[in-house]
């Protein structure tokens, strides 16, 4: 699951944390759609359900990852691409009209330098300058783009080999310019019934969801000036719905490892305003000599306990930074490689939530895996 | 020398205070008066520049359309470019909002992505209203609220007001939770808007809106005005706009154009106001020369007896400076007080252009500023010891021993004949001047020093003129002694009489120069509005852009019962240049152009030069200044005319008609140019059958009323409902006027921006007439020993009054004369110099001569009753023991 929210770039919009977070993902006025339908439980097919699905309200795609320096210094990063369909703009005539909106998040954690730096941007789609294409995944936001992409293999001996599946991201932020390619060595993943993945206790709060892990990703990070070449393993997450959040819901808590065995672990769940879970999941997928076997978590299944905090100096918002997460695979800890992975653009968009490189420990406290720790609808109401 | 200030000059002003008390006022006026003008200038065109400003935000380049609008699709290459860090379309409409009255009101409103827009125009972003965007509740029906607010942005009917424009809005009072609204017009009919929020912009009414949602209210779909470009740092400009390969229809134009075009808009009449109010300063400088040349003349001994004390002359020159210096200090404190005051007075009955039109729906705040104050004080000082130089020169210049005695001082004025016709001279030579960025300062300094040499000449004038009267008076001893007095001592009276010559030649020049503007006007209106009756769908020409009467409808009215005629009229705004404010186009019927329009000078047969098929443009004399338009020779201006619609032309190369400029007319209305084409040929290029205004002919004994309610229930008839039922008066979208009326509301105006003029003037003769109060007062108590004297020989108190009296009306009446004749000239400059090369317009000078004649026997009468006052109230005491003192 990903940060979804669009805030559009100005600060007079400013909503609370609370609207915030249901913004376009509970965009679902009730009455302009006829009834909130349950999602039905359907075949995805590819490449068609890489593209984009105008028809539903949200839709994301999520890259996250870490990748070491040739010179050995660690990066965290994060590319995400939203989009939303705007309901009430669907009749009008004008190429302007904002019947969706492109807008996406990008960051990099310097883990040495303890800070994060992040940049965001938001346009309609159209005149060529914002467009998510519905055929494969193909989006772009002005020249911040993401493509899936024939890959040549890394490291591969032949340069003739057949290319590899993968995406391509180039990003050039405000503090840095990320330009990575990313390979895939494993299948996709389903999550949920067949990409069928329930967020709620009603069934129509649901989205269809499939995540690429183990992706390899190389390529260049430009930070401080410096051109570096990097090398890492990365996460990709898409998913698409027409409402996501329970009334009750006021945010979430997400982790996706890469292990370090090529195993996965996905694990989620929405919280009530009291901090108690409203509703979770995720999956654990296996390496074995037999191959890749995939558990999808049943209801209740997965649990999230906060074991240590930390007090954003800026917002004053208090993040749990080390949890115990239980799955049906094992117990394990997830803990955030540095604090300080807030992402506070209060300032343009409004927008403030955690979402950060942390490292996986299973219950042997043994160091098994990396990926991101999201974490959202932790700071107090906005009003800027 | 202080000490000296503090108890010499001090003591003449303790005794004399009226006298002092007069200079001050007048450099406290003249500081008062340049000083609100300027406040009110500044204030209005900071409070209009911000406005500006605040809608234009602050692109480092803007891309316009000559005319009309631009194709949208070049803002998606021009987003694209590396170069562009953001590029803001805008789409900017100027239409009509109804009041909760159902009148019109106008309205702009800007299409604008707010996505985009924050880092461009800020102060035009949509801010939503707390009520609307708050759910508070849990419910996920309050969630879905919010979420509709969010999106409400870019809904098709959601508006944002300004603060001028909220005062449109049409509250739900039976439902206070229902957004309230605002009926717009688009074309004959109105759309229902809900408000969803506010915007900062000041300035005139605007709503902010989805571009994509004005483009689709007014179908503009495909159509731009205007994209703001943000550059990337480092982006270089040349290189953008050759990437671009705009079309000739697109102007680049860099930040501050915009401002510059708003300066531009109203700089020759504020520089034309500052000038009248400096010219207050002016006279203010001649009553202080008068005051203390009286001064200086009627302590003559004493400063004699300082002299023979060890007073050096230098030292006598720095104190009358000295003394100068402190009236003028006073004067500008007690001046740029009263300047704010009336500033803020003027502006709340005036408005900011002091009902000049120039900044309309402004309500600007005042913009103190102590670098100004500073300067206008300054000035106020300067004029005071402009004004001392020639006392002071006096008092240096005293003879000592020769004064002591009592022998006064002989009068030795030859030089100044002198100086005074060299200035005339350099003066004349002034009037040839060409204009200094728009601004006639040559003329106005040509003005300044025939005034000053005029002065200058006014003793031998006296001369001529008495050494004439005095044999006609011989026989009557008490104009005698009157005209004699004059006559002898000339450089007194002149002196004396200074201050009224500058303040009744100015008000002279104006009355002649106003006068003449309002006949050429009167004149300009009757050719300029043939018909009897007008319908009009917009009265700014911005908003006639979207209101137009298509040919059918032109059609119908015509055929309406009562109707003879119906000629459509079409106005066009065209930019031109890009740091001038747009020419307007305007297509009408000219069958006879030498009657249609009111020519200067005959039409012009094409030079040889101009193709055949030439179409021939009419132009405003502005044109040829702004332009160079050439009679007889082809347009070199890229004309933006196109078949179709002009955001097509906009973008695509067309092969232009060529133009040429047929004749050259005097339009007051349009000060930046106006151009005239045959409506024929204007729908032969464009196809363009649409007009704004329709001149109407009934038929012979039609009735009028009738006529205008058949026009109305037919527009009525063409005007379609909102589709939300809101009942609107259809009648209220078209206006019309009668030619009388529309004559008579333009005289108004124009009296209206001329009503300022009329109270500089009295308040120049008023401190004239200060002047002459000052002089008489000081002369009655100096001559108490001649008026002692002329009592021993008879004369009742109430002669020796009527001789000062006499006195009074023999110099001003000479006052009167030369300041008229002064005036005369000033006003002749005004009108052939400074009128057209501020304005771009001439008129013919018509002198209002019984105005002028009653002018000057007011100024006679006042000098007169003024003399006898000041003559009763310093020569209150026995006059007779004034002259036993000394014997």
């Amino acid at each position: 699951m990903a940060y979804a929210l669009p805030t559009l770039a100005f600060p007079a919009l400013a909503l609370s944390k609370r609207a915030f977070t249901q913004l376009g993902l509970a965009t679902g006025a009730a009455a302009l759609l006829p009834n909130a339908h349950a999602l039905p439980e359907r075949s995805l097919v590819f490449p068609r359900d890489h593209g984009a699905h105008p028809d539903f309200r949200t839709e994301w795609w999520y890259i996250t990852g870490h990748a070491t320096t040739t010179a050995g210094r660690e990066l965290g990063f994060q590319v995400t691409f939203f989009r939303s369909r705007v309901e009430a703009t669907q009749s009008m005539q004008s190429q302007f009209a904002a019947k969706q909106l492109i807008f996406a998040h990008c960051a990099v954690t310097d883990v040495q330098g303890k800070k994060l730096l992040h940049d965001q941007r938001i346009a309609r789609e159209g005149f060529g300058i914002a467009q998510a294409s519905p055929l494969d995944t193909d989006i772009k936001l002005r020249n911040w783009t993401l493509k899936r992409t024939a890959q040549p293999v890394p490291g591969s001996a032949q340069a003739s080999a057949t290319p590899a599946l993968g995406y391509q991201a180039r990003v050039a932020a405000q503090d840095f310019t990320l330009d990575l390619s990313f390979t895939e060595t494993q299948p996709l993943l389903l999550q949920g019934k067949q990409g069928l993945s329930r967020k709620g206790p009603d069934e129509k709060q649901a989205s269809y969801y499939y995540s690429k892990p183990q992706l390899q990703a190389g390529g260049h990070i430009t930070l401080g000036g410096q051109r570096l070449a990097v090398k890492g393993s990365a996460w990709l997450d898409h998913e698409w719905s027409q409402e996501l959040l329970h009334p009750e819901a006021v945010g979430w808590d997400w982790v996706g490892m890469n292990l370090f065995d090529g195993s996965a672990l996905t694990a989620f769940q929405l919280r009530r305003k009291d901090g108690s879970a409203l509703w979770t999941g995720g999956s654990f997928r296996a390496t074995s000599s037999s191959g890749l076997q995939t558990f999808i978590a049943q209801p209740k299944e997965v649990a999230f306990q906060a074991l240590k905090g930390w007090t954003s100096p800026t917002t004053g918002a208090k993040y749990p930074t080390e949890w115990l997460v239980r799955t049906p695979a094992d117990y394990y800890t997830v803990k955030a490689v540095i604090s300080a992975q807030e992402l506070d653009s209060r300032n343009s968009t409004g927008t403030v939530y955690w979402e950060g490189l942390s490292d996986l420990f299973d219950s042997n406290s043994k160091h098994v895996g990396r990926g991101y720790l999201e974490m959202t609808g932790y700071a107090g109401a906005l009003r800027i | 020398m202080l000490t000296l200030l503090r108890t010499f000059s001090w003591q003449e002003v303790l005794h004399h205070p009226w006298r002092s008390g007069a200079a001050v006022v007048a450099i406290m006026l003249g500081v008062a008066l340049a000083f609100a003008v300027h406040l009110i200038n500044a204030s209005a065109l900071a409070e209009f520049s911000s406005a500006v400003r605040a809608v234009n935000g602050q692109p480092d380049l803007e891309l316009r359309a000559v005319s009309g609008n631009l194709d949208e699709t070049l803002y998606g290459r021009t987003a694209e470019h590396p170069s562009v860090a953001v590029a803001s379309p805008v789409l900017e409409v100027s239409t009509y909002a109804l009041d909760a009255a159902g009148s019109k009101q106008a309205v702009k409103v800007f299409g604008l992505d707010a996505l985009v827009a924050a880092r461009v125009s800020p102060a035009l972003l949509p801010v939503p209203d707390h009520n609307q965007r708050d759910g508070g509740k849990e419910s996920s029906s309050e969630t879905n609220k919010e979420n509709n607010a969010r999106f409400t942005l870019f809904s098709a009917s959601a508006a944002y007001l300004n603060a001028a424009a909220s005062k449109l809005k049409n509250v739900a009072l039976q439902d206070p939770a229902k957004p309230s609204t605002v009926i717009v017009m688009t074309g004959l009919r109105t759309a229902q808007l809900s408000v969803a929020g506010t915007v900062a912009a000041g300035g005139g009414a605007l709503a902010v809106m989805d571009i994509g949602a004005v483009q689709d209210l007014f179908g503009l779909q495909g159509q731009i005005t205007r994209i703001d470009l943000r550059l990337a740092p480092g982006a270089d400009k040349a290189a953008l706009l050759r990437d671009l390969a705009l079309p000739a229809n697109v102007q680049a134009q860099a930040a501050g154009d915009a401002e510059q075009r708003i300066g531009n808009l109203s700089r020759a009449y504020r520089v034309n106001m500052t000038v009248l109010a400096l010219v207050a300063l002016f006279t203010g400088a001649f009553l202080v020369f008068s005051v203390l040349s009286l001064s200086v003349a009627k302590r003559a001994q004493q400063m004699a007896l300082l002299g023979v004390l060890g007073l050096t002359a230098q030292q006598r020159l720095k104190l009358v400076l000295m003394e100068a210096a402190v009236l003028g200090l006073v004067g500008s404190a007690l001046g740029i007080a009263l300047g704010t005051a009336l500033a803020a007075l003027a502006m709340n009955l005036l408005g900011g252009d002091l009902g000049g039109g120039y900044f309309a729906g402004e309500a600007p705040s005042l913009q103190w500023g102590p670098l100004a104050a500073l300067v206008y004080g300054a000035l106020g000082v300067a004029a005071a010891l402009v004004g001392a130089w020639w006392p002071a020169r006096a008092a240096q210049a005293l003879p000592l021993a020769q004064t002591l005695k009592g022998l006064g001082t002989a009068a030795q004025r030859s030089k100044g004949v002198m100086i005074a016709s060299f200035l005339v001279a350099i003066g004349a030579v002034f009037t040839w001047a060409p204009p200094v960025f728009g601004i006639a300062l040559g003329a106005y300094m040509a003005i300044g020093l025939l005034l000053v040499g005029g002065i200058g000449l006014l003793p031998p004038l006296v001369a001529l003129a008495y050494d004439r009267i005095a044999p006609l008076v011989a026989a009557r001893p008490l104009p005698m002694l009157a005209i004699e007095r004059a006559r002898r001592v000339r450089e007194t009276a002149a002196v004396a009489v200074s201050g009224v010559v500058a303040a009744l030649s100015l008000a002279v020049a104006l009355t002649v120069m106003v006068a003449s503007f309002r006949t050429s006007v009167m004149q300009w209106l009757d050719v300029v509005l043939p018909a009897p009756l007008y319908v009009r769908t917009a009265s700014s020409s911005a908003a006639a852009q979207v209101l137009n009467f298509s040919l059918a409808q032109v059609q119908a009215i015509s055929a309406l019962p009562g109707v003879a005629r119906v000629n459509g009229l079409r106005t066009l705004p065209l930019q031109l240049d890009p740091a001038q404010p747009s020419v307007m186009l305007v297509a009408r019927l000219l069958d006879n152009p030498a009657q249609d329009l009111p020519l200067v000078g005959d039409l012009a047969a094409p030079a040889s030069d101009v193709p055949a098929d030439a179409i021939p443009l009419y132009v405003s004399e502005a044109m040829v200044d702004l332009y160079s338009a050439q009679k007889g020779h082809i347009f070199k201006q890229y004309m933006p005319l196109a078949q179709g619609n002009a955001a097509q032309a906009a973008t695509k190369l067309i092969v232009a008609p060529s133009y040429y400029v047929a004749g050259v007319w005097r339009d007051y209305a349009r000060q930046f140019g106006a151009i005239a084409i045959d409506q024929r040929d204007y729908v032969r290029i464009t196809g363009d059958a649409q007009v704004n205004d329709l001149a109407v002919w009934p038929q012979d004994g039609a009735d009028a009323g009738a006529l205008q309610s058949s026009i109305r229930s037919y527009i009525s008839s063409q005007f379609a409902a909102p589709a939300n039922g809101v009942a609107v008066d259809a009648s209220k979208l078209v206006e019309f006027a009668s030619a009388d009326e529309i004559r008579t509301l333009s005289l108004q105006i124009f009296d209206r921006s001329f009503a300022v003029t009329y109270w500089l003037q009295a308040v120049a003769i008023a401190i004239g007439l200060f002047g002459v109060a000052a002089s008489f007062s000081a002369q009655v108590l100096a001559r108490r020993k001649e008026f002692g004297l002329l009592a021993h020989l008879g004369l009742t108190r109430r002669q020796i009054l009527q001789v000062v009296a006499f006195e009074g009306a023999a110099w001003t009446a000479i006052g009167s004369v030369a300041g008229c004749a002064l005036g005369l000239v000033v006003s002749a400059i005004l009108v052939h110099v400074v009128n057209p090369q501020s304005f771009h317009w001439t008129m013919d000078l018509t002198v209002p001569w019984l105005r002028l004649v009653l002018l000057c026997l007011a100024v006679v009468a006042a000098g007169t009753v003024t003399a006898w006052l000041a003559g009763r109230a310093a020569a209150g005491q026995d006059a007779v023991l004034a002259v036993k003192e000394d014997w």
